[in-house]
Order: C-alpha cells, then sequence, then structure tokens
C-alpha cells in the first residue's frame, strides 16, 4: 500500500503534531513498511471471532459522598503560570 | 559473609532478623555502589539519598526493639519513572514532564511504603514506556552492566539494569508488551510481568491501558513472589484491579513439578531465533524433564499476527492516552505561541521524541475514518482469538515455555534507524499482554560472548503460583542467580 504524504499530513493535523518536510517524508517510508506487515492480520480467519471486550469486569459505583480536598496547591503545583487560583492560557475570545 | 549489594531481598531480611545488618548499612553499601558505578551505567534518573538514609535511622530503631514489621521493612526500592511519586519528579523519560511532580503517590508506592521499603529513586526507562532499548529515552541511554557497548533492553531498561548492577535489591517496572521480560532477560535478572487486574495501575502514566502492568525486577524467584504479595490486590482507585489478597505463594512454591505438563510452542522456536538462545532453550527443556516434568512442543499458530494486532491496539490506546499532554495544566509548554491551539502543537511537537511521536500517528491512523475497519477492529477480533488459543492450550498444559527475547542483547545504536526491525523484536512477549496472562522472565545462561540470555515462563490468567514453582526449581538448576556482571569504573 502507498502511504503519500498527504496522509502524513491529515494524520499529523489529527494528532496535532506538525512535521517538516524530511520528516514527512520518513514517516510516510515507515509507515509504509509497518502497514504493509499489518497486513498479516489481514490473511487470518476472524469470521467468528468476536471484538474482544472487559467483559470480565464488573463496574462498580462508590457512594456519592463530599470529601473535601485539602491540598489544592498541589493540584496546581505543575501549572506553569497562576492567576487568582486559575490557569492562564492565551486569549481564546476577542 | 556475602556482599550487601550481592544478596536477595531473602538474606537481607535474615540477616536484619539476625540483626547482623542495621538498614542503614545496607542503604549505604547501595548508595555507594550506585555513587562508583551509576555515571557509566546511568540507570537512575533521579535519586533520594538523604530522605532514604533518614528513613533507614527511623526503621534501625525499630530494629533496635525488635519491631521491625512489613514485608519489606528495609529494604530499598528503585521505582520506573513512569510511576507516580509524591516529592520526587516523575518524568516518563519524557521533555513533555521533565519537571513534573505528581501530587500523589501511585498506589504500588502507597503499598512499598506500607510494607517497609525504601524508595532510593527512579529508573530511567523508554519515553513514555515505548521502546526496546531504553534508547528513547529523552534524558540518556542506560547501558547493559554485562557490557557496557549493549542496550539493557527497554522499556524499563533502567530498573533491569540497576538490578543487575548492585544498584537496589527490587526495582520496579511496566509492562505493555514485554517492557519487564525482555530487559529481565538483557540484564540476567528475574522480571514478572502478573496477570492483568492482578496490581492496580493507579498512578501508572498511562501507556496502553488494557496491556500496562506493573511487576517486579529481583534476583531471585522467591523474591519475586514475595514483592507481588506487596505489589497485587483491588484498588479503588482502579476498578480493572482484581482482589487476590488471599493468595499465599509461598505454600506451593517448594512442592515438586513431577506432575506438571510443559508445552513449548514451535512456532516461537523457528525462523529468525538466535541459534544461542535455540540451543538454550533446548538446554531448558531438558532440565524440566530432569525435574520430572513432561515436556512437549505443541502448535500455538499467533505470534506473527499477534505482533501486528499489538502494535494496532497499543498504538490505538496510546494516541488517545497521550492526548492529555497539550501543555495547559502541566508539562511540558513552549516559549512562544500564538494562541491556544498553536500552544497544543508547538507543546507536543517539541515535547514528545519521535518514537512516541510514531505511535501517536500508528494509532491516529489505525483509528481513524476508513481505516478503522482494517485495523482496529480487525486486530480487536484477533485479540479475542489470541485469548481462546492460550485459554485452549492451558487445558492441556501448566505452564508454557519460550525465549524471551528471539536476539541477544544488542549494541546502542544498532537499532535505532528501522522502526520495524526494532517492533518485530518484541514476538514473543507482546501475544501475553494481549491475552492479559502473567509471565515471569528469569536468566537462563549466557552466550559465548557472555551476554545474557533468559526464558520466560507463561501461566494462565491468576496462575502466577505455577510459574513460581516451576521457576524456583529451574533457578536451583540452572545456577546462573549468583553469576555478577564485574563492573567497570572507566
Amino acid at each position: 500500500m502507498k502511504v503519500t504524504i498527504e496522509t502524513i499530513e491529515y494524520i499529523a493535523n489529527l494528532s496535532k503534531l506538525k512535521f517538516d518536510t524530511d520528516e514527512k517524508e520518513a514517516f510516510a517510508k515507515e509507515f509504509e513498511s509497518i502497514l504493509t506487515h499489518f497486513e498479516n492480520i489481514q490473511n487470518e480467519d476472524l469470521e467468528k471471532a468476536k471484538f474482544s471486550l472487559m467483559d470480565n469486569t464488573v463496574g462498580t459505583l462508590r457512594k456519592d459522598e463530599i470529601k473535601t480536598f485539602e491540598n489544592r496547591k498541589e493540584l496546581f503545583q505543575n501549572a506553569k503560570e497562576i492567576k487568582d487560583g486559575c490557569i492562564v492560557i492565551p486569549r481564546i475570545l476577542e | 559473609m556475602k556482599k550487601i549489594i550481592e544478596m536477595s531481598i531473602e538474606e537481607i531480611k535474615e540477616a536484619y532478623a539476625m540483626k547482623t545488618l542495621k538498614v542503614s548499612q545496607v542503604l549505604e553499601a547501595y548508595f555507594d555502589q550506585i555513587k562508583k558505578y551509576d555515571d557509566k551505567i546511568k540507570a537512575f534518573i533521579s535519586l533520594r539519598e538523604e530522605e532514604a538514609i533518614k528513613e533507614a535511622k527511623i526503621l534501625d530503631e525499630h530494629l533496635e526493639k525488635g519491631e521491625l514489621s512489613g514485608l519489606l521493612a528495609g529494604i530499598p526500592v528503585a521505582v520506573k519513572d513512569n510511576i507516580s511519586t509524591k516529592d520526587l519528579k516523575t518524568t516518563c523519560a519524557s521533555k513533555m514532564l521533565e519537571d513534573y511532580q505528581p501530587p500523589y503517590d501511585a498506589t504500588i508506592v502507597k503499598k512499598l511504603k506500607a510494607a517497609g521499603a525504601i524508595i532510593i529513586g527512579k529508573t530511567n526507562m523508554d519515553e513514555f514506556a515505548m521502546g526496546s532499548s531504553t534508547e528513547n529515552s529523552a534524558m540518556f541511554t542506560t547501558k547493559n552492566p554485562w557490557d557496557y557497548s549493549k542496550v539493557p533492553g527497554g522499556s524499563s531498561g533502567g530498573s533491569a539494569a540497576a538490578l543487575a548492577a548492585g544498584f537496589a535489591p527490587l526495582t520496579i517496572g511496566s509492562d505493555t508488551g514485554g517492557s519487564i521480560r525482555q530487559p529481565a532477560s538483557f540484564c540476567s535478572v528475574v522480571g514478572l510481568k502478573p496477570s492483568y487486574h492482578r496490581v492496580s495501575r493507579f498512578g501508572l502514566i498511562a501507556f496502553a491501558s488494557s496491556l500496562d502492568q506493573i511487576g517486579p525486577f529481583t534476583r531471585t524467584i522467591k523474591d519475586s513472589a514475595l514483592a507481588l504479595k506487596v505489589l497485587q490486590g483491588k484498588d479503588p482507585l482502579d476498578d480493572t484491579s482484581k482482589e487476590s489478597s488471599n493468595i499465599d505463594y509461598f505454600e506451593s512454591i517448594d512442592q515438586p513439578i513431577y506432575k506438571m505438563k510443559i508445552g513449548v510452542p514451535k512456532e516461537f522456536l523457528s525462523e529468525g531465533l538466535d541459534s544461542e538462545i535455540k540451543e538454550n532453550i533446548v538446554k531448558t527443556m531438558e532440565e524440566l524433564r530432569k525435574l520430572g516434568a513432561q515436556v512437549e512442543e505443541f502448535s500455538l499458530p499467533i505470534s506473527d499476527a499477534g505482533l501486528s494486532a499489538y502494535y494496532i491496539i497499543s498504538s490505538a490506546e496510546a494516541s488517545s492516552n497521550l492526548a492529555r499532554y497539550d501543555g495547559i495544566r502541566y508539562g511540558y509548554r513552549p516559549e512562544d505561541y500564538k494562541d491556544t491551539d498553536d500552544l497544543m502543537l508547538k507543546a507536543r511537537t517539541e515535547g514528545f521524541g519521535k518514537e512516541v511521536k510514531r505511535r501517536i500517528m500508528l494509532g491516529t491512523y489505525t483509528l481513524s475514518s476508513g481505516y478503522y475497519d482494517a485495523y482496529y477492529n480487525k486486530a480487536m477480533k484477533f485479540r479475542s482469538k489470541i485469548t481462546d488459543t492460550f485459554k485452549k492450550a492451558f487445558e492441556t498444559y501448566d505452564v508454557i515455555l519460550s525465549p524471551t527475547s528471539p536476539i541477544l542483547p544488542f549494541g546502542i545504536g544498532e537499532k535505532t534507524s528501522d522502526p520495524l526491525e526494532m517492533y518485530l523484536a518484541d514476538i514473543y512477549t507482546v501475544n501475553i499482554n494481549v491475552a492479559g496472562l502473567p509471565a515471569l522472565a528469569m536468566p537462563s545462561g549466557f552466550s559465548k560472548d557472555g551476554l545474557p540470555m533468559g526464558i520466560q515462563l507463561i501461566g494462565d490468567h491468576f496462575d502466577e503460583s505455577k510459574l513460581f514453582q516451576v521457576g524456583n526449581h529451574l533457578e536451583k538448576k540452572i545456577k546462573v542467580k549468583d553469576i555478577f556482571p564485574k563492573l567497570e569504573v572507566k
């Protein structure tokens, strides 16, 4: 199968990643060899196989109780800029 | 007496019980070893010496009074840098999380601390656990203690190398497609990937949530069983974890294995397997027969397409899990940006390394409209087939034996140019994660050039007991656990 530069650009856009021309070309080449290898899965007889679900796991609900979160400061310790208890981001409304 | 840094957890615990060693003495011995050799090996991303020594002193007071309690009391432990530690940076070996300080401990870190273990530092890995050599670390590449020109394996290469180099008697890793077992074999240590559901993943920075499991690196099989006892159990913070606190692996670990049936998938011994590793497996099969087990080859025709299914599923989950890194709340933030969109684009483009981007791209591709049916849907169907195939095999066999890696530890830089070649080397380990099974990697000898080789024992779901039992007997027969690498400062 042929992986085009346009496909790489489309996927990069969905992934929120940016690549220069050389990187795009390298990706197209690598993708081609990886996806060609993946084609071995097409030869498998999966007619009767069902989509794998983690159906042996039972979801559990906890009680809806109010708990006070003490260390608010720690929760924000990794944000780059804080103003009035909020994380600063670029302006999104004009 | 044996050197402290060569002792097993069991031996250190005995020395504490006899009061022939103090906790601070043990800590000092390991930190001395780290200071002497880690400049060269580079297993650690961060160390916490001062706090660890303080904790050791407190434990020594307990020891003095005969009140040292906890399954891992006074045992130094190093943790892979994708497992959250409060007050200690958790970088995932990525520029994206270079200065990330988790506000909480992972559940397994809490468990280690509650058992009395002392965290001594965080170990190097492939960025976001994606890779098989630590060469994808944004920090540095860890060297194999047995041969500095070789990789230690990955992604938990720092944890495996740290154990082999005598930097700790217990280290913790994570395994999504072989990331504990392959480095364990490359560094000649014991590495366990527990059954999916066995150990809580809360606080483990996610790569592929349906495949990730946390597990220990140890010198011996018994230490591995002890570590699992500490790590396992239901966690309300991880709904996929299940209760297993009533299991005692030590009840059966010394029982003979002469009634056991051990299967070796013949597909795992075919084309592509290094001839010395093949010879080693045949020898291991003989040893198991001498122990009275019934060993035979059988067909498990899943490995090739299984590798594809693994890379499709893991990359798909990674592309979704890593969407959270947007440079807003935490993580790398670029210097200049026009607007939020530009901020996110630059944060991700500058913050992620090449392999991480490749997996995000691959995952996004296989999930995208038009390709979903051909890739992700097929892979998830094949996943059921893999699980069923293993289930059927375990109706006949107690344990499955296989090599861990088709190749010996390779040279640093040798395989970085072709990603597919690197992926293909995961052929024996990935299917185990896809099926959610437990597997134990253990040392099984050395190549003519002195490079470590390892085998993998695979068990049915939640059947770690049998792995420990077979491993324990094999360990006594193979006799490589007391061979240590000769480290050089140069």
